[in-house]
């Protein structure tokens, strides 16, 4: 589960905050966390690969406040005021020569390589249809045996070039989609070249112009000649700007539970980040969120489903969702309309309506069982489960109660 | 009886095209069916209800996982010499391109400003220089459309800006930009972005930036429709003179008594007489003397206006009246929006009635004016369609009374009014 390159994510690791939202970059870091620390977040970005859909999502990765505040609560995370750092980074040249210098050469080396598995995948693509060609009928194949050369016209100076413009402008677009296409359409291009060819020694007109039949001419000798050139780097755009920029953590915290003491004695160590814990909407709501965190839940934003969260109690990736989560605080008046809407709400989506708040205890009092909110309700009417668990793994008292409402259908 | 019913008509009644995959978390392995050129739409709930420590889900979810990262890893290349190049421009927050070319989204996307309004002025270039705006930029950077770069500095001896990261595009172009008073919010990218891979055409509305037009009289019924709905109504009228003799005895309103001791003939007189809520009535809103205060301090607004995808006349220059208009709402600190909001935010939309021979429902669900909202919470966006809907002019017993649509007339045979 682990062996998705996420354990080469180094903690503490820096979440970028700009205007008021947390954000990831760095695929390594998103697998890490989801993998690590339970938090899937939501993917906003587009995938470049399949960019007609909204139902696969890609880069960068949104974190709730309540995410990032647990994150940095732990001691794993930090956050980084994003857009200063990249105003000081490239726009007031804080970057440096050395720096600027390493960033281009390490994008000139992405881009080299991207150009060979490019040229690569190319001619992949180009034998396999050749072979297609062949293995299809006898007679082609007899065509495509006789050597380039003999029938090729003589004045080819520019060909070579425009043969690689024109490769180029296949691979521009490098979306799987596309390519599928191009795949397909190599093969009758191929099948087609032979009559092309006596087209083009019968009369001599060299087929410059046409760019793309002269594709299919040179669909051989490319492996021989052009994979030693010396390929023109691609230009890449990175989804992470770190590096070049930098982020160093700020100092470890002595008590990362107490978060007021460490933001009192904390100093802060670079223009570029702030230590300070981040801001949850609504404290009430967190205890619940970090309630069901350590009890192992997968939480997302919950709107949708009518909640503040939704719970997982695994990987959303793999498993369905068990309640719908609605943090309250412990002494805090609500509708009994709201009651029977939620109960309804959750039961209607085959979910549970979860309320839960931190409690306010005398000493002493901890007299409940330990029951999961799931499970049997009472027919007829509607089933209130309670839970509440002892220690955390820290020794500190998790004191939230959850209730479970399921609706009966009476 | 009728509970049993409620539960099971969602479930059986619920339409396929209805499941939207992108309400829930999808299993990235189904990614390679979901792209290339015959589109297999994954299927919806093939996951399990809870873990439980077999081989067989863990290794499940690592293939899931695994998927997902290579997915996510993807590199965004651009090949020399077919790439739109962009410089960012700090000063306007924007970003500029020359002739770009690559991709046919620059037909729907980036303008050319004239002389006056280009922020570098005019210097020879100006006509081949396309802007794109923030939100534009930042889409075109996730789709790896254009090749983004900082600005030229003095000591970039090929003359050409770093490149600029997608981090970087959000950075300058969200962060920077909210912080320099912009109007483009990551709620309001989300939608922007989330349309335009739905394929639609999403601009700018009026109202983006600051409160927008006043109401234009096209907000408002006109009066010839008036006369002419009017003249329907006649109609209705004239047909319930036939079949009551007592029509005029609907003037004489009893304050006792709403319907006071008398011989009926049917209904509808009944009915009408027990009509005693006011209702509202959008066919009959004029604009008001003078402007609403209201409208201009509403802190909803309309953000983007939305074309179809299938529209072909779509010009960049000259485009017709929208066909959606979308209110971008943050989940985290909006309440629900307040009736009066909701007034003041239709206000200002398109009068636009429902067709006249349309079902009764269909004409209720189609309202007299609408706007869409999208509520975002943390990069979730969910669509709420808000419409000005007149319940009183779709009056139930006069339809029974003529006999029409009487096949909804009652679950199960149970309307009396059948038949007669």
């Amino acid at each position: 589960m682990a062996d998705d390159g996420s354990a080469k994510v180094e903690e503490p690791f820096a979440i970028f905050k700009l205007a008021n939202h947390y954000m990831l970059y760095d695929v390594h870091t998103i697998s890490h966390i989801r993998a690590n620390h339970n938090i899937p977040g939501v993917l906003t970005g587009l995938l470049p690969q399949a960019p007609q859909q909204n139902v696969f999502s890609g880069v960068p990765l949104e974190l709730m406040p309540e995410d990032a505040r647990l994150l940095c609560e732990k001691g794993v995370a930090y956050i980084v005021d994003d857009v200063q750092a990249h105003k000081q980074g490239f726009l007031d040249r804080g970057l440096g020569e050395e720096g600027k210098r390493m960033y281009k050469e390490q994008l000139r080396r992405q881009g080299v390589s991207a150009a060979k598995a490019v040229q690569v995948r190319m001619e992949d693509r180009k034998v396999a249809a050749v072979k297609k060609v062949v293995a299809k009928g006898g007679s082609v194949g007899d065509w495509n045996d006789l050597p380039e050369d003999m029938l090729r016209p003589a004045s080819r100076a520019g060909g070579g070039k425009m043969k690689k413009g024109r490769r180029q402008a296949d691979s521009g677009t490098v979306t799987p989609e596309v390519e599928g296409a191009n795949g397909d359409a190599v093969a009758p291009k191929v099948s087609a070249k032979t009559t092309e060819e006596e087209d083009e020694s019968l009369f001599g007109s060299p087929m410059n112009s046409f760019p793309n039949k002269s594709l299919p001419l040179h669909s051989r000798d490319t492996s021989t000649a052009s994979l030693r050139k010396d390929l023109e780097p691609y230009g890449i755009t990175p989804a992470t700007s770190y590096p070049p920029l930098t982020a160093t953590p700020p100092p470890p915290r002595s008590r990362p539970a107490t978060p007021s003491a460490a933001q009192l004695s904390h100093h802060q160590p670079s223009a570029q980040e702030t230590s300070d814990l981040p801001e949850v909407p609504n404290e009430a709501s967190y205890q619940l969120y970090r309630h069901m965190h350590n009890q192992g839940y997968f939480l997302t934003p919950g709107l949708r489903f009518g909640c503040q969260y939704t719970a997982y109690p695994g990987d959303p990736l793999r498993f369905h969702s068990h309640f719908l989560c609605r943090g309250l605080g412990w002494d805090e008046e609500f509708e009994l309309g709201d009651l029977v809407a939620g109960g309804r709400l959750g039961t209607g989506v085959k979910k549970g309506w979860l309320l839960g708040g931190a409690e306010k205890k005398k000493d002493g009092m901890n007299g409940f069982g330990e029951r999961r909110g799931e499970g049997a309700h009472e027919d007829g009417g509607m089933g209130t489960h309670d839970s509440n668990d002892g220690d955390r793994e820290d020794g500190q008292k998790d004191e939230v109660r959850v209730f479970c409402v399921e609706w009966g259908g009476m | 009886m009728a509970d049993a019913d409620e539960d099971v008509m969602p479930r059986s009644g619920a339409p396929m095209e209805d499941i939207d995959l992108s309400e829930e978390v999808q299993d990235f392995r189904f990614l390679a069916t979901a792209t290339g050129n015959d589109v297999k739409i994954p299927k919806r709930g093939e996951k399990d209800f809870e873990p439980h420590a077999t081989a067989l889900q863990s290794n499940t979810l690592a293939a899931s996982r695994q998927a997902m990262h290579n997915a996510l890893s993807f590199e965004r290349t651009h090949p020399p010499k077919l790439t739109a190049q962009a410089t960012f421009h700090p000063e306007s927050n924007m970003a500029y391109a020359y002739n770009p070319k690559g991709s046919p989204l620059f037909v729907r996307m980036g303008q050319v400003f004239t002389k006056g309004e280009d922020p570098i002025g005019e210097d020879g270039l100006r006509g081949q220089r396309m802007w794109f705006l923030p939100e534009e930029v930042i889409y075109l950077v996730e789709r790896g459309t254009i090749d983004l770069r900082w600005p030229v500095t003095e000591d970039d001896e090929d003359g050409q800006g770093l490149p600029m990261s997608l981090q970087a595009a959000y950075a300058m172009f969200l962060g920077e930009h909210q912080a320099l008073g912009g109007a483009l919010t990551f709620e309001r990218y989300s939608v922007f972005s989330g349309l335009k891979r739905a394929g639609y055409t999403v601009l700018r509305a009026s109202s983006f930036a600051g409160p927008g037009p006043a109401p234009t009289p096209d907000c408002y019924p006109q009066i010839p429709q008036r006369t002419w709905q009017a003249g329907l109504l006649s109609l209705v009228w004239l047909k319930t003179i036939f079949m009551s003799p007592y029509k005029e005895d609907d003037t004489i309103s009893s304050p006792s008594l709403p319907v006071p001791p008398g011989l009926y003939r049917n209904y509808v007189d009944i009915y009408r007489r027990l009509a005693l809520i006011q209702w509202h009535d959008p066919t009959t809103s004029t604009a008001p003397t003078s402007p609403l205060s209201s409208a201009s301090d509403n802190d909803i607004r309309v953000t983007w206006e939305v074309w179809k995808p299938g529209s072909s006349t779509f010009k960049k220059s000259d485009h017709g009246p929208p066909d959606f208009r979308i209110a971008v709402i943050d989940a985290r600190d909006t309440m629900v929006p307040s009736l009066q909001q909701l007034s003041s935010l239709l206000e200002t939309e398109k009068y636009d009635p429902p067709k006249t021979e349309d079902q009764l429902y269909q004409k209720l669900k189609h309202g007299y004016k609408n706007v869409i909202l999208a509520v975002v919470d943390q990069g979730v966006v969910s669509y709420l369609r808000i419409f000005d809907a007149a319940f009183g002019r779709e009056k139930l017993y006069e339809r029974m009374g003529r006999g029409a649509g009487a096949k909804r007339g009652g679950r199960g045979g149970r309307g009396r009014g059948r038949g007669r």
